[in-house]
């Protein structure tokens, strides 16, 4: 695969050699498996991360026909327990010593007639469900109470079920009943051409569509070796500065709302507003979609009058953020609330905004740098207390480095081509990765025999963090969980998929 | 007449005793306690205002005749303490056989005729041996019923208790006794103490003597253990009858056996009143945060007995400081208090007791209980649980009120300290009342109405008829007060000089002394209520005919949901108090997470909570090792060598020999 | 410490103006789904059918040889037909109030068909036209439905001025909104919240996932749209349709707004 450095194991070896990165500093970032041909045994990958500038390792191994089983090693590299359980879901692969062996992807109830991710799946054939209850982990005690707050959620919110066990006002467990958003979005990919998959890409999750088609566009641009235009690379790192700028703007706003500062809220929401009009001006989407494709970008744009409207919006933002700052009753719910330890953060896989709160100091722009970020200066703000005021602090610094990013790649960015054509290769397979609004996003695209998509793993930051976020509700209180789900400014469709 | 009847309650309760012991099936103990209860309530009423004269036994103890006297306060008290036992006799205990159910009847046999004598008899040696006859009933009762598995040590906690304020009585009444020199309380009350610190000390002895019983701090802490190891039924006698037995004790010593002036009267009174207040606030609060129907509902009596203890002391201070129509009322306050709480408790206990036969559990929680009950039972439990709440209409409202009117009236009183402690107090009685609202939610909500799924219940009729009559009992003496209160006018005359009562009255209102500050009128509100609820009513049948419903079932967010297990549990209920007022609780909250391949991965949670007692770390373990350690070390008398022992006999008669041959 | 009410007045107005007056000065350089021309439209080419992700565009036999039948309810609005169009028969537009009564005027017809006297429930403007109360469901939607319904609430947009207002509990909505294709998970919770929903009650489908399924539709997972699920008075395509196309669509619905897309042709 492109983009990485590939190990071949066998099933056996693959515990020894996550135990060998691990020592080494490594860090696993996702694990999936493919079938290859359809009717042979799945391919298990593995991808982690050693660090900047260094090669991502990737392992692989083929299972052995006849048992679809692995060793789990989610005792070992807590973070794999989501990938572990996803692989057992979608591609009826066994994890023997899983500590957690419950459905997580597909709800208990549903019964597909094979693995949904086996290409012999039925095309088309919804598959049979019944409403189960959940399989929770038990509790003992008269006195506790049940809440189990969703799907349907109060306000214009994402339909997610978070159970809780509490006392009153006191939550003594928390458990995120995720996936009924389940859209099936990486078989969507099977069997499309490259161009059109953009589509998909764009569409896993919204409010994050550039960092997803500019990861999915990378991969297919690395599996078939093509390089892109320097022009393409500025305005791909411009459109993803824009994406974080109005994510993060937004966030602000629905931070204040939960901390019931009203004009805060308002005044948040309306520059994302101002933000997303600003999208669709200079590009004809507010949401920045129908842009990128494999390649480079679709159409070129006039991007001069972009430094005029952000040096005019840059003083209401720093005023605002300033303002924020300064206000005692906003800050004193934020302050404390939700603490993630770096050991918990580091452990459970925690991405983006998230984990550089928490003081893991990583950024894939600064990092493995993509796009133009390389000829760009990145500086990765990182705090140590993990709590949401520091979650919102990084945030904060990340507005104010977008703002001088969009600026500078304008004023250095040459004219010239902004597309070049991709020669799609049989059997290629490529990695792409970006660093989205909520964190690191990375696809794993492997083409068929005729240049067309067979799978294509999507791993959105959305995925990692909230397997993080009970860890920081559990032993809290009511009134605190609505502030530090705020806090953690996650998706559930990207999370989803 | 009424005087025959009242004799015949200590027959009828022999004779149900040695039925007890003799019957194993224990029916005719249970007829005869019956009947006693009957006789005791006709003969009361007909015996108040004026009382039951004096009779003598006909023994003689130590040269001294036994009298028997009732005092219409006993008599009223008496009244109110047996229409609940009746009940209890009737449904009986929830134990779980006959034999031990006779068990349990002997026990109320003795209580019954220990409270009896506590009420009447008129000298400290027999008053002696029927307050220990009370108390050895109630041991009886709970050691025979047997309903819990545990060891018999919650008793034997209360028994010790019980034995610290006998001890005190006896102090007291010796003391007494010595200035009086006689044993009767006749000569007691016509004793005219100088005042003195010896006042004080007296005072100070009964208060823990009676208090021993009547819950004051620190000995309410015997409440939760020794009520939660018996049925309800054993709670109704205890909350009722001996209760009220032990604060007619405690009236009649402080108001007639101390001096109605001086600075040391003054102090019994502050002190009687801050202890009863302090004692109604840590008693309610530690209700509020019990799970278990008896528990709660012990707590709850002491709270009351606690309020009872302070508007006694208020009486009093009212007597010292000149105020005596303030005094008269408040004393006339406390017995309607308590006969208001002796009602309604022992409707709630036997409330619990149904609540056992049909949960197999005395545990607070949401079972749907009242939909499949019969519409009377829950009628009957509500009104005793408003009354406790101290919500209008009910007894518990106007006596509440009362107690509130009283304490204003000592603003006039010259007196600073004075008061200062009847302000104080106010405020105290004020927090109390709000978390006894708080708690009686907690146990009718939770309890009774929560929902829940519960298999068809069997509730007896007998079991419904008597709930329901004891709660129209405790509407029917909210409603009547006006003319039942008149009962204790002559009583307040004699006592005070003053008949309260008649200016406790004015038409069909309730008012305190006048009515120019305030009123109440349950008997008005109980013709209104009805005639305005009537409105919605009618629209409410209107609406279920005439328009078309369509029923779906509880919002929960989508999905539907187990309720069982979203419902609130008696722990979330009281949680934020005890949150708040973590200081005085002390509670432990404690969740263990049991991890499988690491912290990372739970597979079980346990809970578990607890409220820390505060007298029982801080004053009774460390009395317990002293007693231990002084009796380790006293032990080497049991060297188990027959020529020590012999030794020892020898010196004790050279001892006596020596005492005899000098002392004159 | 700031004083938020100075610092929120002295920003001073930021909502749009009243729907009705210069609706597309709201949102300047949005595209919006494309126009079709039929008279540039070449025989025999399928450039753009076989570019349409979603098959918004299929190709029907008819009499006259083959011809294109557009389904708007299916638009995910990718303008990749615009590119790959040869002759500009399929145009990029700034159409996006694309909120439409019946399915069949999302579908492109040749000739407009004269307008039924429709079913119409006039009280509704009296009832409702100056209150109502809406209940969102996310039924599998990508977020940005989401996020174009959260913008409803901020100050440029104001939806509490038009009198509308997002509840939530069923019990007080009047209008059930539903974003996203119908997973499987959630089609019990969508219909378990429009039961308890009390007469009247009226179903919105925004965006082309809840339209028709759109790009995500079918599949192991998801149903396609709201389509035999619920009954369904407004329809809304648009991926995501933008706030100021929400607002016409609850203007529609509570007639103070006339629809502007009839057959798949766009204004009168």
């Amino acid at each position: 695969m492109r983009g990485a450095t590939e190990h071949l194991l066998q099933p056996s070896g693959i515990a020894e050699a996550c135990r060998q990165l691990t020592d080494q500093g490594a860090r696993l970032q996702m694990a999936y498996a493919w079938f290859p041909e359809p009717g042979e045994p799945p391919e298990v990958l593995y991808l982690a991360d050693r660090g900047p500038g260094k090669p991502f390792p990737l392992l692989r191994c083929r299972l052995s026909r006849g048992s679809a089983q692995l060793d789990s090693l989610a005792a070992q590299i807590p973070l794999l327990g989501w990938y572990e359980r996803e692989m057992m879901d979608l591609c009826g692969i066994t994890f023997a010593g899983h500590p957690e062996p419950r459905p997580l992807v597909l709800h208990e109830g549903a019964h597909p007639p094979l693995p949904p991710l086996d290409p012999r799946y039925p095309k088309d054939q919804l598959m049979p469900y019944t409403e189960k209850a959940w399989d929770l982990p038990p509790i003992e005690g008269n006195d506790v109470q049940m809440l189990p707050f969703g799907p349907v959620r109060g306000d214009v919110l994402e339909s997610a079920q978070i159970v809780f066990y509490y006392i009153g006002e006191a939550i003594l467990h928390c458990h995120p009943r995720l996936f009924f958003k389940h859209r099936g979005m990486e078989k969507r990919f099977e069997g499309l051409s490259p161009l059109m998959g953009t589509f998909i890409a764009e569409r896993i999750s919204g409010v994050g569509s550039v960092s997803h088609a500019l990861a999915y566009c990378q991969a297919v641009e690395n599996a078939c070796d093509c390089e892109i235009p320097v022009r393409a690379r500025y305005l791909r790192s411009i459109l993803a500065e824009m994406e974080r700028l109005y994510n993060h703007l937004y966030y602000l706003g629905h931070l204040c709302h939960t901390t019931t500062l009203k004009v805060g809220e308002a005044q948040g929401k309306l520059l994302a507003e101002q933000c997303k009009q600003f999208n669709s001006v200079f590009t004809g989407s507010r949401f920045l979609r129908g842009l990128l494709k494999p390649g480079g970008l679709r159409r070129d744009l006039n991007l001069h009058g972009v430094p005029a409207k952000l040096y005019a919006l840059e003083p209401e933002i720093e005023s605002y953020m300033r303002a924020l700052e300064t206000t005692n009753s906003h800050l004193d719910r934020l302050i404390t609330t939700g603490q993630l330890p770096y050991q918990t953060a580091f452990d459970q896989g925690a991405s983006g905004p998230i984990k550089r709160a928490s003081g893991i100091e990583r950024d894939l722009r600064h990092d493995h740098p993509y796009a133009a970020y390389a000829l760009l200066p990145i500086r990765i703000p990182v705090r140590k207390e993990g709590d949401a005021h520091a979650r919102a602090q990084i945030r904060m610094e990340e507005i104010r480095a977008s703002l001088a990013l969009i600026v500078k790649a304008i004023e250095q960015m040459p004219e010239g081509p902004i597309d070049t054509e991709v020669r799609l290769r049989p059997r290629a397979e490529g990695l792409g990765w970006c660093e989205g609004p909520r964190g690191s996003t990375y696809y794993g695209v492997h083409l068929d025999g005729i240049g067309a998509l067979a799978r294509v793993k999507v791993k959105s930051p959305s995925f990692s963090n909230w397997r993080v976020f009970p860890f920081t509700v559990h032993d809290t209180n009511m009134m605190d969980y609505a502030i530090n789900e705020a806090s953690f400014g996650l998706t559930i469709a990207g999370c989803d998929r | 007449m009424g005087n025959k009847l009242l004799l015949a309650m200590p027959a009828l309760w022999g004779f149900a005793f040695l039925a007890a012991l003799l019957d194993r099936s224990g029916k005719l103990a249970r007829i005869g306690i019956a009947l006693g209860c009957l006789a005791g309530i006709a003969g009361c009423i007909a015996t108040l205002p004026a009382g039951f004269g004096s009779v003598a036994v006909g023994f003689l103890l130590a040269d001294t005749p036994i009298q028997f006297h009732l005092s219409p306060g006993a008599c009223w008290l008496l009244l109110f303490g047996l229409i609940p036992a009746f009940f209890a006799a009737v449904l009986s205990s929830t134990a779980p056989s006959h034999s031990r159910q006779s068990a349990w009847l002997a026990g109320m046999a003795l209580s019954l005729l220990g409270a009896l004598g506590v009420f009447g008899l008129q000298d400290a040696m027999s008053f002696l041996i029927a307050w220990e006859v009370m108390s050895l009933g109630g041991a009886v009762m709970i050691l025979g019923e047997g309903t819990s598995e545990l060891n018999g040590s919650p008793t034997l906690f209360m028994l010790a208790l019980l034995e610290v304020g006998a001890v005190a009585i006896l102090l007291s009444l010796l003391l007494l006794g010595n200035h009086a020199g006689s044993v009767s309380f006749g000569a007691m009350a016509t004793l005219r103490m100088s005042p003195s610190p010896v006042v004080l000390i007296l005072g100070l002895l009964l208060l823990i003597g009676f208090g021993a019983k009547l819950g004051v701090l620190p000995f309410y802490e015997w409440f939760p253990a020794a009520y939660g190891s018996g049925s309800g039924a054993t709670g109704v006698i205890f909350s009722g009858i001996v209760l009220n037995a032990a604060f007619y004790a405690l009236a009649r010593g402080v108001l007639d056996w101390l001096p109605q002036v001086g600075i040391w009267t003054m102090s019994v009174a502050i002190i009687m009143i801050f202890t009863g207040v302090l004692s109604a606030i840590l008693a309610i609060f530690n209700a509020f945060q019990e799970e278990d129907w008896r528990r709660m509902l012990s707590l709850s009596s002491a709270e009351n007995a606690g309020i009872a203890v302070a508007v006694l002391g208020a009486s009093l201070l009212f007597a010292i400081t000149g105020l005596p129509a303030a005094a008269a009322l408040a004393w006339i306050v406390c017995l309607i208090h308590l006969a208001g709480h002796s009602l309604a408790k022992g409707t709630l206990f036997l409330t619990a007791d149904g609540v056992y036969k049909t949960n197999k559990s005395y545990f607070i929680r949401q079972t749907g209980l009242l939909r499949n009950t019969p519409m009377i039972f829950g009628i009957g439990a509500l009104f005793a649980a408003m009354s406790l709440a101290a919500l209008p209409p009910q007894a518990g409202f106007v006596s509440e009120w009362y107690v509130f009117q009283t304490l204003f009236q000592g603003m006039q009183v010259n007196v600073v300290a004075a008061r200062l402690t009847i302000a104080l107090s106010a405020a105290g009685i004020a927090l109390v009342a709000a978390v006894a609202l708080a708690t009686f939610a907690k146990l009718f909500g939770i309890g009774l109405l929560g929902d829940g799924h519960t298999a068809p219940t069997h509730l007896s009729v007998p079991r419904c008829c008597g709930v329901f009559s004891l709660g129209l009992c405790v509407l029917a003496l909210a409603v009547g007060m006006p003319w039942w209160v008149q009962m204790l006018g002559p009583a307040s005359q004699s006592l005070f000089g003053i008949n309260a009562a008649i200016r406790m009255k004015d038409a069909w209102l309730l008012v305190p002394l006048s009515g120019k500050f305030a009123f109440i009128s349950p008997t008005k509100l109980i013709i209104a209520g009805p005639i305005l609820a009537l409105l919605p009513i009618l629209l409410f049948l209107f609406s279920r005919s005439a328009l078309h419903l369509r029923r779906v079932p509880v919002w929960s967010g989508g999905r539907r949901e187990d309720t069982r297990r979203i419902a609130t549990t008696s722990l979330a209920f009281s949680n934020a108090l005890r949150t708040f007022y973590g200081f005085i609780y002390g509670p432990t909250h404690n969740l263990e997470r049991e991890y499988d391949h690491g912290p990372y991965f739970v597979k079980r949670l346990i809970f578990n909570q607890e409220v820390a007692p505060i007298f029982g770390p801080y004053l009774f373990a460390p009395l317990t090792r002293l007693v231990r350690s002084i009796s380790d070390s006293v032990s080497v008398i049991q060297s188990g060598y027959l020529n020590f022992y012999n030794a020892l006999i020898g010196l004790l008669l050279v001892l006596i020999l020596t005492l005899a041959l000098f002392y004159r | 410490m700031p004083i938020w009410t100075l610092y929120g007045l002295s920003r001073g107005l930021a909502t749009a103006p009243w729907p009705g007056k210069s609706e597309s000065a709201q949102q300047q350089g949005a595209l919006g789904l494309p126009v079709f021309n039929p008279d540039r439209c070449d025989e025999n080419c399928r450039a753009c059918a076989d570019s349409c992700l979603p098959d918004a565009i299929g190709i029907e036999a008819s009499a006259s040889g083959e011809r294109l039948t557009i389904d708007y309810g299916k638009c995910i609005g990718c303008q990749l037909c615009t590119e790959t169009c040869p002759n500009s028969a399929l145009e990029k537009s700034d159409h996006w109030a694309f909120g439409v009564r019946r399915r069949e005027d999302l579908l492109w017809a040749e000739a407009l068909a004269t307008q039924e006297a429709q079913d119409l429930k006039n009280s509704i403007r009296r009832t409702f036209g100056c209150s109502l109360h809406i209940r969102h469901v996310d039924a599998g939607s990508c977020n940005g439905c989401e996020s174009e319904l959260q913008a409803l609430n901020n100050p440029y947009y104001n939806l509490h001025h038009l009198g509308i207002f997002f509840t939530p509990s069923p019990r007080f909505a009047d209008l059930l909104l539903v974003t996203g294709s119908v997973t499987y998970a959630m089609r019990e919770p969508l219909l378990e919240t429009y039961n308890a929903m009390p007469e009247p009650k009226w179903v919105m489908a925004v965006g082309t996932c809840a339209v028709s399924g759109g790009i995500t539709g079918g599949g192991y997972s998801c149903a396609h749209g709201l389509d035999g699920i619920l009954p369904v008075d407004i329809y809304l395509p648009g991926c995501p349709p933008n706030p100021s196309a929400m607002i016409h669509a609850l203007l529609l619905l509570l007639r103070r707004a006339e629809q502007v897309v009839h057959r798949g042709h766009y204004g009168q």
